[in-house]
C-alpha cells in the first residue's frame, strides 16, 4: 500500500516537470506549427548551466534561473527570427523539424566537448533530506523541482489568460491570419512565444538538475516521452499536455512497481502508438491537431 | 518561367527535341557506364584494406539512403527513425544464422522480408498522421527497439553486442572480405536505385510525388493515398533491412546502441538532402560526401563529440540554404545556359509559391484577365488579388 502511494507521489512529482516542459512544446507547435526536437537538448543545456553556476559560485543552483531564463527566452526570439523563419511556408514543418534536430546534435557535441561525456551531479546541504507523508518518503529537491514546475506552468497560464500579449499569443495560435487582420504583429508574438518556450526548458532543466544525475546524450531519454506526451495530449493543446503529462508520468511510475524502470518507460511508446491508432488528433487536440 | 511569349518558340523547339532528347539519353548512358565503372573499379585502386573498408562502408551508407528516399524521396514524409528498419534487419539476420544455421544470404532475404511484414503494421499506425507526428513516431520507434533490444539481453545479447558469424571461411583473408563486400553492397545498391528508377517513371511513382506535393488534392484526384504511401513505406523498409543485414554480415557485430541509434537515421536524411531527395543518384552522392566526412572526423578528432557538431552544422545549413540537394542545384545550373523547355514541368509546391512571390504582380494579373476574359472588363491598372497572392504564398 505504502509502496502504492510512493509511486504516485513520484509520478506527481514527475508529471510536474513533463507537463511544464510539454506546455513549452506545445507553444512552439501552436505559434509556428513547429516540432522542436531540440527542446530536450535545452533542457539538458540549462541542467549543465546551473550545474557549472553552482560549481563555480558555490551558490544555490536555484540562483542560476536568474540567468538561464532571461538568456533561453532571448535564444528562442532568435531563433524564431533568425533561423526557423527563413525556412519555406510550404516545407516547413518537416524542415523545422530537421533544423531543430541538428541543433540539438549542436549542443549535445558542444556540452560533450566543454564538459566532457562523465555523468554530473550537484551536491546540496538538503539534497538528502525527505519527509514522510501518509507513509510516503517524499524527497525535499524533488519537491522543489515540482513547486517550480507547478509555479512557470501558472505563471504561463495566468500570462496567457489575463494579460493583452496572452490574448494575441493564443490569436495568433488559433488563427494567424485573422489576428493579423486585427493588428496583431504575429512575428513578433511568434517570436516571443518561442521565447516563451524554451523559457521553460530553463526552469525545467534547473529543476532536473537538482535531483539527477545528467550527461550530454541525456536528452534522447526525455525527447521521445515529451513527444509523446503532446501528441497523446493532442499537438497544439497546453490544457491537453499538461494532463497527458500527468496521466502517462503517473502511470510511468506506477507501472515501475511490477515492470521496473526500463520496460516502464517503453509505457510512452505504447500509449503513443494507442493513441494513433484510436484517435489520430491526440485526445484533446481540436482543429489545430487535425490537420497534422 | 513559361509565358505567353513562349509560345512563338514551340514549334521550331519541337522540332529539334526529338535530336536533343537522343543526344541526353545517349549522354546519360556514358555518365551512367562511367560511373559504374569508377565504383566497380574502386576495390582495385584503393591503395589499402582501410581505405577500401571505408569504401564499404559508404556503399553501406549508399545503400541505406537511396532506400530511406522510397519514402523521404517519393512521398515527402521524412523519417528519421529509419535506423529502426537497418538495425532490425541486422538483427534479424544474426539471430536467423546463429539460431537456424541457414546460408547467411537466405537469412538476410529472410530477415528483409520479416522487417517488411512488420512494417505493416508500424506503417499503419505511423502513416495515419501527416508532418509532424510521423517523424515523432518515427523517432519513438528506434528509441522503443533500443529499450527492448538492450533490455532482452537473454535473446539479443542486450548490452554487451551480438557476434554475428561470418559468410565466408577462415581462409578469406580481411582484404579479400572487404573486396567482396564491397561488391555485394555495390550489387544491392543497383537493384534499390532501379527499383527506385521503375518507381519513378511508373503511374504509382506519380501517385507518390502528387501525394508529396500536396495529399489532399492528390486524394482529391482519386489517387489512393494510404495504400500508396503503405507500399513505399513497406518497401523502403525492406531495401533498408536488407542493407542492415549485410551490414552485419560484414561487420560481425552489433550492439544496439549504434544499431538503434537516432543519428544513424538522421545520417540517412542528411545524404538524401544533400545529394537531393528527388534525384535518383541524390543519396549516393550525399552518402559519398557525408560518408567520407563522417570517416574524416571520427579519424581526426577520435572519440571527441565534435563530430556531432560537425553533422549538426552540415545538417542545418543544407536545411536553410539548399533543401533540394547539389543535384538539382547543379542542373538549375546547366539549365539555365539551354534554351527553354516548353513542355509541362516538374514543379513543387514550394516552387511555385516562391515563383509566385517574386513574380507576384504579373502572375496576379494574368490571372485575372484570364478571368475576365468572357466580356466583362475589368480594368487592370488595380488588383487586389496580388497582394493575396504573395500573402498567400508567404504564409
Amino acid at each position: 500500500m505504502s509502496l502504492l502511494l510512493q509511486s504516485l507521489v513520484l509520478g506527481v512529482l514527475l508529471g510536474g516537470l513533463y507537463a511544464l516542459l510539454a506546455a513549452g512544446l506545445t507553444l512552439y507547435f501552436g505559434v509556428m506549427r513547429v516540432v522542436m526536437i531540440a527542446h530536450s537538448a535545452f533542457l539538458i543545456l540549462a541542467a549543465y548551466l546551473a550545474w557549472w553556476f553552482s560549481t563555480e559560485t558555490g551558490l544555490d543552483p536555484l540562483l542560476s534561473l536568474v540567468l538561464t531564463v532571461p538568456l533561453f527566452f532571448g535564444m528562442g526570439v532568435f531563433m524564431q527570427r533568425v533561423l526557423i523563419s527563413r525556412l519555406r511556408p510550404a516545407t516547413l514543418t518537416m524542415m523545422s523539424v530537421l533544423l531543430t534536430f541538428s541543433i540539438a546534435l549542436v549542443i549535445e557535441g558542444m556540452l560533450g566537448f566543454a564538459f566532457s561525456g562523465t555523468q554530473r551531479r550537484i551536491r546540496l546541504d538538503y539534497g538528502g533530506a525527505n519527509f514522510e507523508v501518509f507513509g510516503a518518503n517524499v524527497a525535499v529537491v524533488k519537491l522543489i523541482a515540482f513547486a517550480l514546475a507547478a509555479v512557470s506552468l501558472a505563471a504561463l497560464f495566468l500570462l496567457m489568460k489575463k494579460t493583452q500579449f496572452g490574448q494575441a499569443l493564443r490569436a495568433t495560435i488559433q488563427h494567424p491570419e485573422a489576428a493579423r487582420l486585427i493588428g496583431i504583429n504575429t512575428d513578433r508574438v511568434a517570436g516571443y512565444g518561442f521565447g516563451l518556450g524554451l523559457a521553460t526548458a530553463a526552469v525545467g532543466g534547473t529543476a532536473l538538475a537538482l535531483d539527477s544525475t545528467f550527461y550530454p546524450s541525456l536528452h534522447w531519454h526525455w525527447i521521445g516521452p515529451l513527444m509523446a506526451i503532446i501528441v497523446v495530449g493532442g499537438l497544439g493543446s497546453i490544457p491537453g499536455a499538461a494532463i497527458a503529462a500527468m496521466v502517462l508520468g503517473m502511470g510511468q511510475s506506477l507501472l515501475q512497481i511490477p515492470l521496473g524502470t526500463t520496460w516502464a518507460q517503453t509505457f510512452f511508446y505504447i500509449a503513443l502508438f494507442a493513441t494513433l491508432m484510436v484517435r489520430p488528433q491526440g485526445f484533446f487536440g481540436g482543429r489545430l491537431a487535425q490537420r497534422f | 518561367m513559361p509565358s505567353a511569349s513562349d509560345t512563338t518558340t514551340v514549334t521550331s523547339a519541337a522540332t529539334g527535341d526529338t535530336t536533343r532528347r537522343r543526344g541526353s539519353m545517349l549522354l546519360k548512358a556514358v555518365a551512367l557506364a562511367v560511373l559504374a565503372a569508377g565504383v566497380l573499379s574502386f576495390p582495385s585502386v584503393a591503395a589499402n584494406p582501410f581505405i577500401l573498408s571505408v569504401g564499404v562502408v559508404i556503399m553501406s551508407y549508399a545503400v541505406l539512403a537511396t532506400s530511406w528516399n522510397f519514402v523521404g524521396g517519393f512521398t515527402g514524409y521524412i523519417s528519421l527513425g529509419h535506423a529502426a528498419y537497418s538495425g532490425l534487419g541486422g538483427y534479424a539476420t544474426g539471430l536467423l544464422v546463429i539460431h537456424t544455421g541457414i546460408n547467411p544470404w537466405l537469412a538476410m532475404v529472410l530477415a528483409g522480408l520479416v522487417v517488411a511484414a512488420l512494417a505493416v503494421p508500424i506503417g499503419i499506425a505511423s502513416l495515419r498522421v501527416r508532418g509532424a507526428s510521423f517523424v515523432i513516431v518515427s523517432i519513438a520507434l528506434v528509441l522503443i527497439l533500443l529499450l527492448v533490444f538492450q533490455s532482452w539481453g537473454s535473446f539479443t545479447g542486450g548490452s554487451n553486442g551480438l557476434r554475428v558469424p561470418r559468410p565466408f571461411g577462415p581462409e578469406v583473408l580481411r582484404p579479400e572480405q572487404h573486396e567482396r563486400f564491397f561488391y555485394l553492397h555495390a550489387l544491392l545498391l543497383g537493384v534499390a536505385l532501379l527499383v527506385w528508377w521503375l518507381i519513378d517513371r511508373s503511374r504509382f511513382g506519380t501517385g507518390l510525388k502528387a501525394i508529396r506535393e500536396d495529399e489532399d488534392k492528390a486524394q482529391a484526384l482519386g489517387v489512393p493515398t494510404f495504400t500508396y504511401k503503405l507500399i513505399a513505406f513497406v518497401v523502403s523498409a525492406f531495401f533498408t533491412a536488407l542493407g542492415g543485414g549485410l551490414y552485419a554480415l560484414w561487420f560481425g557485430f552489433l550492439d544496439p546502441i549504434f544499431q538503434f541509434s537516432i543519428l544513424v537515421g538522421s545520417y540517412m536524411v542528411l545524404m538524401s538532402l544533400l545529394g537531393g531527395i528527388r534525384s535518383l543518384f541524390g543519396p549516393f552522392l550525399g552518402a559519398v560526401i557525408v560518408g567520407y566526412a563522417v570517416e574524416y572526423f571520427k579519424n581526426q578528432y577520435g572519440d571527441s563529440q565534435f563530430h556531432l557538431v560537425a553533422m549538426g552544422l552540415l545538417l542545418g545549413l543544407v536545411v536553410l540554404f539548399m533543401p533540394d540537394g547539389i543535384i538539382p542545384a547543379a542542373t538549375n545550373l546547366v539549365e539555365r545556359f539551354r534554351p527553354q523547355k516548353t513542355s509541362i514541368r516538374e514543379v513543387s509546391a514550394a516552387d511555385l509559391a516562391e515563383q509566385r512571390r517574386t513574380a507576384g504582380p504579373e502572375a496576379g494579373q494574368a490571372d485575372q484577365q484570364a478571368r475576365t476574359d468572357d466580356g466583362t472588363d475589368i480594368p487592370s491598372t488595380d488588383t487586389p488579388t496580388d497582394t493575396s497572392v504573395t500573402e498567400g504564398a508567404r504564409r
